[in-house]
């Protein structure tokens, strides 16, 4: 496996693998990604180091610290039909869910998207139809809030600009109140404005698409949903929480908050192609530097189960 | 007599403004009125869009079902191909309505996302630039923290490598470590990975990129070649990239969940 190449067929494959680990595993990052409780970060003032523009200074590597988007609401249960070995011991003894609000732990959907959703989780482990496939294994960029719990990531800031770079796809987030994209744009990752309050960057995102689905359990917010994330840095810089407000009439009862804890990533940590795909800098004498390389994923792939689920994976897909 | 003076002053500096801001030629007279860093280099930052028909055919060409004329962006017009690498090119050629990578929006790569018409975004700081691609929503890094070339480059990338100094007012990219997976046109025209492309970036005024980039590459050509053109500004009115990960046209339909039956 390359480690520049988002191979999504073993993805598949190996996120069940890796949830099998122990909890206690102490791979790179000390089994980070087991940690069983999410940290406190209070919102506030930034005393740390500021941008030219004014902006906190929170550029770099982060990924999340509890699983990946096998379960939402049981970060550490794994996927629909392959529970992990931890799925059968006491609830408390496994991450808690990542709906924060209400308080418990469960999206508040209206009937008839509960239905939508465990249709979904039913037929994900064999799935018969495209729509049983999880996006994100086709390359489709993970969205929001998927893509903060896959992959580690890169965050860059410029004037006026936080941008988040992705294994899969990219989120350019402007900080100026410019008005949003018209109502008709529908994205997979939507449309992002977002400004600083002390500590947080708080994002308001609208025109997503609803296909990016938030796992395997196939939740889901629509194309009417809209997203209010609250990114909270660590003052101390060890990472930040985020924490995102959900609403969408035509699928939930009520607005609802998720947590997902993300530590940082520096030279001080182990590259690994999960969390960390990073490579060391060629400056012989100076300090080591890590950076990041390229990502690809379709071209190494080609839309994942292209036959099995009726997906032309060798035709022209645009005429332009 | 002193405030007299200091009037004429302001009246003179209110001219040069208004003769700055009208004519457009004064600003580009001036270097100074060019966007800049605070550390004096160019602020290439913004989004960029070709006019040319470079993406069409690098080479000059006629109008054609598939693509406008255009007069060419090759410095002497002919692209040096060896003898077997020009049979492929005209097999590329034929073969263009299937075969170019693009179809399948897949990376353009380098330079070909450059001039793909496009736009794409350019953000800076110190350490690099970072080229956000509209086409598939593709991320290049163009570094300028003094760092050389990785040594390993697995098997290469779809956009190379990239290393940047800066000669004066123009950014000047050394960028390698290629694949071969990628073309320069849409009229089949390509490389190998080794594939060694040094671009020159320089502002011509204010919302003008000249885009110049040297291409060598012996197991295709028998000399490095060169090509120019322009990059626009992109000044619409709250113009902003659209995300277009195209690739997932083909399954997106599938999406979101259907009602249950």
């Amino acid at each position: 496996m390359r480690s520049s190449k988002v191979l999504a067929g073993a993805l598949l494959a190996l996120a069940p693998a890796a949830h099998a680990q122990s909890p206690q595993a102490t791979g790179n990052g000390g089994g980070i990604r087991w940690q069983k409780t999410v940290p406190v970060i209070a919102s506030g003032a930034w005393a740390g180091a500021k941008l030219a523009d004014g902006q906190p200074d929170i550029s770099g590597f982060y990924s999340n610290t509890i699983s990946n988007h096998s379960n939402f609401t049981d970060p550490q249960a794994g996927p629909p039909g392959e529970p992990s070995d931890v799925a059968n011991l006491p609830r408390d003894q496994r991450a808690p869910s990542r709906v924060t609000d209400p308080a418990d732990g469960q999206i508040p959907y209206l009937p008839t998207a509960r239905a939508l959703q465990e249709d979904f989780a039913k037929n994900f482990p064999e799935p018969n139809k495209p729509r049983y496939i999880e996006p994100l294994a086709r390359c489709a960029p993970a969205g929001v809030p998927k893509s903060y719990m896959w992959h580690g990531f890169e965050v860059r800031q410029f004037p006026n600009y936080v941008v988040f770079l992705f294994d899969s796809g990219s989120r350019i987030i402007p900080l100026d109140n410019r008005p949003h994209l018209p109502g008709a744009i529908k994205l997979w990752n939507g449309d992002s404005r977002g400004h600083w309050e002390g500590n947080v960057l708080v994002v308001d995102v609208q025109n997503q698409n609803g296909k990016a689905l938030f796992g395997r359990y196939g939740d889901f917010i629509s194309e009417n949903g809209r997203v209010t994330e609250r990114y909270i840095f660590d003052p101390k810089g060890g990472g930040f929480n985020y924490v995102a407000t959900f609403t969408d009439p035509t699928v939930y009862s009520r607005p609802w908050t998720a947590t997902i804890p993300v530590k940082r990533y520096t030279e001080a940590d182990k590259p690994d192609g999960w969390h960390y795909d990073v490579k060391p800098a060629n400056r012989p004498g100076k300090p080591l530097l890590h950076e990041r390389v390229e990502r690809v994923c379709v071209e190494n792939n080609g839309p994942f189960g292209g036959g099995a689920v009726g997906v032309p994976s060798d035709q022209p897909v645009i005429a332009r | 007599m002193g405030q007299i003076i200091t009037k004429a002053r302001r009246l003179a500096a209110a001219t040069a403004l208004l003769a700055i801001a009208f004519t457009g030629v004064a600003a580009d007279a001036q270097t100074g009125q060019l966007p800049r860093r605070t550390d004096g280099h160019p602020d290439f930052s913004g989004i960029w869009q070709t006019l040319s028909e470079a993406d069409y055919d690098l080479e000059p060409h006629a109008g054609r079902h598939d693509a406008p004329p255009g007069p060419g962006v090759v410095e002497g017009g002919v692209i040096p191909y060896r003898p077997e690498a020009l049979a492929q090119k005209q097999r590329n050629f034929a073969a263009r309505g299937k075969e170019d990578p693009r179809l399948k929006c897949w990376v353009a790569g380098t330079p070909r996302g450059i001039y793909y018409p496009a736009p794409f975004q350019i953000f800076q700081r110190d350490s690099d630039l970072t080229l956000v691609h509209q086409f598939g929503h593709q991320v290049r890094t163009i570094f300028t923290n003094g760092t050389g070339h990785q040594t390993e480059t697995d098997d290469g990338y779809y956009l190379g490598d990239s290393r940047a100094k800066w000669d004066g007012d123009t950014l000047v990219v050394d960028v390698i470590g290629f694949n071969e997976e990628t073309w320069l046109d849409r009229a089949g025209n390509y490389h190998s990975d080794a594939l060694h492309v040094v671009e020159r970036w320089s502002y011509v005024d204010k919302d003008t990129i000249s885009y110049r980039a040297t291409i060598e590459d012996p197991k295709v050509f028998t000399k490095p070649w060169t090509i120019e053109l322009l990059l626009n500004r992109r000044r619409d009115k709250n113009f902003q990239l659209i995300e277009d990960y195209c690739f997932t046209l083909p399954y997106e339909q599938a999406y979101p969940h259907k009602e249950v039956k």
